[in-house]
This record gives structure tokens, C-alpha cells and sequence, in this order.
């Protein structure tokens, strides 16, 4: 892998630039996904979507805890077992409990980020189960030993000469960059999968509370056969993604659709809404529903609602210049990249010092606002974050150092005019030496003016007294 | 079990509640208005009669690489069924993986297609291996739309007895049947007229499933490259036709 997503930010941000290759594929992949979403949101009144979308989500987390024990009693009352749990571990001990009751060898998962946020794959090979994701970009990383790099696009970092390695090597097949031969070879390799597994683990898009109804979208169908083929369905959901009624489910799948790939709608909208029932021939003989709060009900508590309304379509990576520069494996050990990945990964439950870089990898330029299908400001998140960071003395020492230099020279007009005068005759040289020299291998000095501009604005007076006098 | 979920249920819950009465806001940007929003604006449009919501529904679905018909009535429906099962199957007695008869809009037709030479394989439970391993031999599936939506080719399939899942699922071909009757403009449309006639709650939990297609199944994983039949149907073909004489 070209980044090493437990190396610190920098070093991460420093070998995703050196990847040319790397970027030629994200300038690629995420320039033809955001001009798709422009096309799709221009055949429609997109600001209206967007008001309407976005005021769903609010109204749902508004009346989370009421719609959860809605949702709760439903789902029950449709034959679902409904669990709780805290955090990670405590989803993690329900799934390997069930998996021990119901003698699971086999797994097949659809693609589900909150699976990749409890470390869902590595614990159950732990015990010995064989698990296999059934998306096919999730496959190819899997496959690679990789993470995904993009929440809709997992494979989005790699050229079809990889994948083409990648299958030669672990599927034991010819050699061949076609891509539909390579598809082909998946849809064998999974379907033999799908068939035998004994368990199907998926996330879930939305909730619906009034029915339990458990929503999943998916294009290549593997989600709907994970909550159809096996004989015990999961479902992890965090419990933010309860939403009213079928209408706004219906809704948030439509702008989920045009924001994520530029679809009118996805290939699969699939609702479950309990186990088979008596006299079908297929469906799961048992549903089990995860409720997981791993750190969004402190989201709430520390009034950062707002990114508890994302519907994960991934419109604002695709528009971030930091993302199509670095790319999702820079953004370290967690699932979610991007201007979005950026606010939830400290928000959520990871280590404030493993993440308080992330709310950096930002120039703040709003693209990502003005996408956002459900208007969240995430500029404004970021930048709340960025001082959560400072008042926690988390942010680097010696940034903190130059902050209080320069916050010293700043407040001291001869300090100023001193550094000042000086600058503009070693301007040349000066970022050539630490601390700027450490500053400057991730950003542009710009280049110092001749005069100042106090001397110039004190020429320029000068210049006018002489022009009255004459 | 290794901890007490209704003692995590209680606590997650007492925290929103307290996070959401508590003096802080819960987000950044206060609401516009505190009002519930109404239900949601139709994001898509269509309108017309029947025919005219079939062509539509038929010309959406081609632009997402699926495939259709327009037929006069049930008997031109099925004529054209028993051809391009004919054309489709691998070998002359392969079976097709479908519906049972009574879940399919067309009078007999099970007995009707025996008589054609085409077998139907109804399976009942598909938990069996020995069910599913024939179930995964079929080249082709039969079923029919619970509903339909013009302004975007989506079809409707509900579980049920007699209407299996891997039926639109397992075979790299899917025939689907749209009576006329049933497509609808919009899917917001079909969901205020459940709403309306209070079937919308029955409707969504009496199956365990009911899911929405909208063309054959996709991918773009590999460097952008389209590619159909990743894991369902590379073929999904509407044989629609006019059941309101």
C-alpha cells in the first residue's frame, strides 16, 4: 500500500502525494462522480430537494430517542430480535454471540462503513469465521489487505493493472485488464459465497420507524442478497439513520441516489421488514437489529448535531481539493474521508491526538457545503473542531510555539516593524531555515513585498502633503 | 449475554433525551421553523395515460440498460414470453425460475407455458440445499411488478408465498410482467395512494421484503468502467402489456 494509514498525518499526506498515479486516479474518478452529480441535480429543483432532505434528517434527530422506540417496537412486532449497544465492543460481542448460537462458519457482508468503524471483519476472522465482502470494490480491497479509500467508491485508488494483479494472484485467473472479465470472475467467486454462507451482515441506509423497516440501496444487487440468501440476517445501523415515514425514506434515497453516483435512483432499494414469513420460500429464518450509538449521542451532547445528518453519499469528497489530492487512506484509520470524514472521525469515538490533524485537512473553501444534499455546514464544523483542538493544547508543539511568537511580534508595533524590515530584505531566505522550512513542504511561502507597506503608505502621504503644496 | 442490552438501551436513550432538552443546542445552525416538514415534493415527474406512462416507464428503463416491450394483451404478453424463454434458456429442459402461477397477472399461466414446452420451477423452501442448487441453475426468472413507476423505470416486487426473491436475484435474465394497471408516474404518487387508502404500513411489513429495481444489476467499481451482472440479472426486460380491456 502507497500510504500507511497507521504512519502520523503528515508522513500519510507526504507518501499519498508522491503517488502520482494515485492522483492521476482520484483527479479522475472524482471529477467524473461530482460532474455526474451536477448533471443529476441540474435535471431537478435541487434546491428544493436539499430543503426538504435536509429538514427529514433534522426532524429526525430532533426526535431521535422518540422514533428509536418506535422503530424498536416495530421491528419487534415484525419478528426482528433488536439490540443496543454502546459502543464497538459491545456490537461486536452481540454479532460473535450470534454467530456462536447459530454454529456460523461462513459471513458474506455487504458494503457497510459502519462495520469498517467497530473493526467488524477482523474480529470475526478472530474467532474463526470466514467473512467475505460482497461489493466489488470492497472485494478488490479486501482482497489487497487494503481499507477502503472512498465510502461509495471503496476501490477508487486503484488502476484496472492492479485489480488485474490483485485477481491473477488471489482468484488464480489468467491475467486480463478486461473489465468485464474481471467482474465475471467475481460474480463466480461471490456467487459460490453467497450460496454457502450461513450469515449475511449489512448496514443500513435508513430506518423507518413507523413500519421497522430496514432500508438498504445498493447498484449490484450483493446487498439485497446478504438480507435474502442466509438463514440469519444482521443489520448494524447507527442510531441516527432512523428516519419518519416510507415518504422521507423515499426521499433520502433519491438524493442519496443523484449525490452519490448521479442516478436518478439506485439499481436496489431494498426494505426489509422482519424474517421470511410463513410460506416463503426465501429470506432469513431469524433478523437481528443493532442499534449502535459509539459515540453519536455525544455528538448531540456537544452540539455537533449536524454531522449526524450526513446520508453518506460522498458528494462532498468527490468537490474537496485536500481529498482529491491525498486521497482516503491519508485520512488515517477510519472509514470516513473527505470534509465529512474530517469532522466525524475525532467526533466518533477515535483518540482525539490520532485525529486532531483532521479537522486541518481543510482550505475551508465551501465546496463541500454547497454539495451537501442535506446542507450541513461542514466548513463551520471543521473549524469549531480546529479550536476544540488549540483549547485542548492538542495541536503540535511547535505550532503552538509559533502562535505564541507570533502572537507576541503581532501585538508589539517596534517587534513588527523590526521583523518586518527584515523580512522584506531575507524574505528570499528565511523560509529556507526552520521553523517556516517544516511549514513550507506542505503549503507556499508567498513571496515577501520589497516595502513594506507602511513605508509605502507613509511615501504615499508624503507624495500627497508635496502635491497640495504646489 | 455478555452485557445487558436494555441496561445500554436505557442509558443511550436517557443521553439523547438529556443531550436534547439539555441548554445546549444540538446544532450549529438553528432551524428555520419548528414545524415537522410536510410530506416530501415528488423529485421526478410524469404524466399522461396509461400508454402514454408505459412508454415512459419503458424509455426510463432503457436509459438505465434495461430493456422493454409494449403488447396489446395478456395473450401477445405470453406469446412473446414463450419466445424468448425459448431464445434465452441454455438447453431445451431448463427450467425457469419463477413465480407461482397465482402470483403471476396472466390466467394459467403456468399450465399454459407446460403446454409450450417450458417448465416453471416454483421452489418452496430455498434454505434446502438440494432447492437451492436447482434454483441456481436457471438461465432465466419469472415474475411480475407489484407496481410500477414511469418517471423513473423502477419496478415493485414484494416476498411473499409463491414470489421468492432469488426468482429477480439468482438468474442472469429477468422477464418481468407490467400490467398496465399498474404503473403509476411517480413513486411519491403510488406512496400517497397507499397512504391514502391507509394500506401503506400493511402493505410495507405484511412481506419480509419488498424492493425497488430500477434495470439490471451495476458497477463502476473498476476505474469507472460500467459492467452489468456484477451479482443479479445482467438482462431486466419489462414485457408490459394492456390489461384494462
Amino acid at each position: 500500500m502507497a500510504v500507511d494509514a497507521g504512519a502520523p498525518y503528515l508522513t500519510r499526506v507526504r507518501q499519498a502525494l508522491a503517488d502520482d498515479g494515485l492522483r492521476a486516479a482520484l483527479d479522475r474518478a472524482t471529477e467524473h462522480l461530482s460532474g455526474r452529480r451536477d448533471q443529476a441535480m441540474a435535471d431537478i429543483d435541487a434546491q428544493l430537494l436539499r430543503d426538504e432532505a435536509g429538514a427529514v434528517r433534522r426532524y429526525a434527530i430532533e426526535h431521535l430517542p422518540d422514533l428509536l422506540e418506535q422503530l424498536e417496537s416495530n421491528l419487534i412486532g415484525n419478528g426482528c430480535q433488536v439490540h443496543w449497544a454502546r459502543d464497538a465492543a459491545e456490537a461486536l460481542g452481540v454479532i460473535l454471540e450470534i454467530a456462536r448460537e447459530q454454529g456460523v462458519g461462513d459471513v458474506v457482508k455487504s458494503k457497510s462503513m459502519v462495520t469498517e468503524e467497530i473493526g467488524l471483519n477482523d474480529a470475526l476472522e478472530r474467532s474463526g469465521i470466514n467473512v467475505v465482502e460482497t461489493d466489488l470494490g470492497e472485494f478488490i480491497v479486501q482482497l489487497a489487505g487494503e481499507p477502503p479509500s472512498h465510502i461509495i467508491a471503496p476501490v477508487i485508488h486503484k488502476r484496472v493493472e492492479d485489480i488485474a494483479e490483485i485477481f491473477h494472484r488471489s482468484l488464480d485467473m489468467p491475467l486480463t485488464t478486461d473489465p468485464a472479465e474481471l467482474c465475471a470472475a467475481a460474480r463466480r467467486e461471490l456467487r459460490n459465497e453467497f450460496l454457502i454462507a450461513d450469515m449475511g451482515v449489512s448496514g443500513c441506509n435508513f430506518a423507518i420507524a413507523e413500519t421497522g423497516t430496514i432500508c438498504v440501496v445498493t447498484n449490484e444487487g450483493n446487498g439485497r442478497m446478504v438480507m435474502s440468501l442466509p438463514r440469519v440476517h444482521v443489520v448494524i445501523a447507527g442510531i441516527e439513520k432512523v428516519v419518519r415515514s416510507a415518504e422521507d425514506a423515499v426521499l433520502l434515497w433519491q438524493a442519496a441516489s443523484r449525490n452519490a453516483t448521479g442516478q436518478d435512483v439506485s439499481v436496489y432499494f431494498s426494505l426489509s421488514s422482519g424474517p421470511r414469513r410463513r410460506g416463503d420460500a426465501d429470506g432469513p429464518d431469524e433478523m437481528h437489529v443493532i442499534l449502535l450509538d459509539n459515540g453519536r449521542s455525544r455528538i448531540l451532547e456537544r452540539g455537533y448535531g449536524d454531522a449526524t445528518l450526513c446520508i453518506r453519499c460522498g458528494a462532498c469528497i468527490n468537490v474537496c481539493p485536500v481529498y482529491r489530492e491525498i486521497g482516503g487512506h491519508a485520512y488515517g484509520r477510519t472509514p470516513y474521508s473527505g470534509p465529512i470524514g474530517a469532522v466525524l472521525t475525532p467526533l466518533l469515538d477515535y483518540d482525539i491526538h490520532a485525529a486532531r490533524d483532521l479537522p486541518f485537512a481543510s482550505s475551508l473553501c465551501g465546496a463541500c457545503r454547497d454539495v451537501c444534499p442535506v446542507k450541513i455546514d461542514l466548513p463551520r464544523l471543521l473549524l469549531d473542531l480546529r479550536s476544540v483542538v488549540v483549547e485542548r493544547n492538542a495541536s503540535p508543539m511547535g505550532e503552538r510555539a509559533a502562535m505564541r511568537a507570533y502572537s507576541s511580534v503581532m501585538r508589539r508595533p517596534a517587534r513588527y516593524r523590526a521583523l518586518a524590515r527584515l523580512a522584506a530584505r531575507l524574505g528570499r531566505f528565511i523560509g529556507l531555515l526552520p521553523p517556516l522550512s517544516i511549514w513550507r513542504r506542505s503549503r507556499d511561502l508567498p513571496r515577501f513585498a520589497a516595502k513594506r507597506f507602511g513605508t509605502l503608505w507613509l511615501e504615499r502621504a508624503r507624495d500627497d502633503e508635496e502635491g497640495a503644496a504646489e | 449475554m455478555i452485557y445487558d442490552s436494555m441496561e445500554a438501551r436505557d442509558e443511550i436513550l436517557a443521553r439523547l433525551r438529556r443531550a436534547l432538552s439539555g441548554p445546549r443546542p444540538i446544532f450549529r445552525e438553528r432551524s428555520d421553523s419548528s414545524a415537522p416538514p410536510g410530506t416530501p415534493t415528488a423529485v421526478t415527474q410524469a404524466d399522461g395515460d396509461l400508454r402514454s406512462l408505459a412508454k415512459q416507464f419503458g424509455a426510463k428503463l432503457e436509459e438505465v440498460s434495461g430493456s422493454y416491450e409494449i403488447l396489446e394483451d395478456a395473450e401477445e404478453a405470453f406469446q412473446r414470453l414463450v419466445q424468448l424463454v425459448k431464445e434465452w434458456r441454455a438447453e431445451d429442459d431448463e427450467e425457469v425460475l419463477s413465480w407461482a402461477s397465482r402470483a403471476l397477472p396472466i390466467e394459467n399461466l403456468g399450465g399454459l407455458l407446460e403446454e409450450s414446452g417450458i417448465s416453471l420451477f416454483i421452489p418452496e423452501d430455498l434454505h434446502d440445499e438440494s432447492t437451492r442448487a436447482r434454483a441456481a441453475r436457471a438461465n432465466v426468472g419469472l415474475t411480475s411488478a407489484d407496481a410500477a413507476f414511469a418517471s423513473t423505470g423502477s419496478i415493485v416486487l414484494a416476498s411473499g408465498r409463491g414470489k421468492s426473491r432469488a426468482a429477480s436475484l439468482l438468474p442472469l435474465r429477468h422477464l418481468v410482467l407490467v400490467p398496465m394497471s399498474r404503473i403509476h408516474t411517480t413513486v411519491e404518487a403510488w406512496l400517497r395512494t397507499l397512504r391514502h387508502d391507509q394500506a401503506l404500513s400493511s402493505f410495507l411489513r405484511v412481506s419480509g421484503q419488498i424492493v425497488f429495481i430500477t434495470g439490471p444489476s451495476k458497477s463502476a467499481d473498476i476505474e469507472l468502467n460500467l459492467t452489468l451482472g456484477v451479482h443479479g440479472p445482467r438482462v431486466v426486460h419489462a414485457l408490459i402489456f394492456d390489461d384494462t380491456w
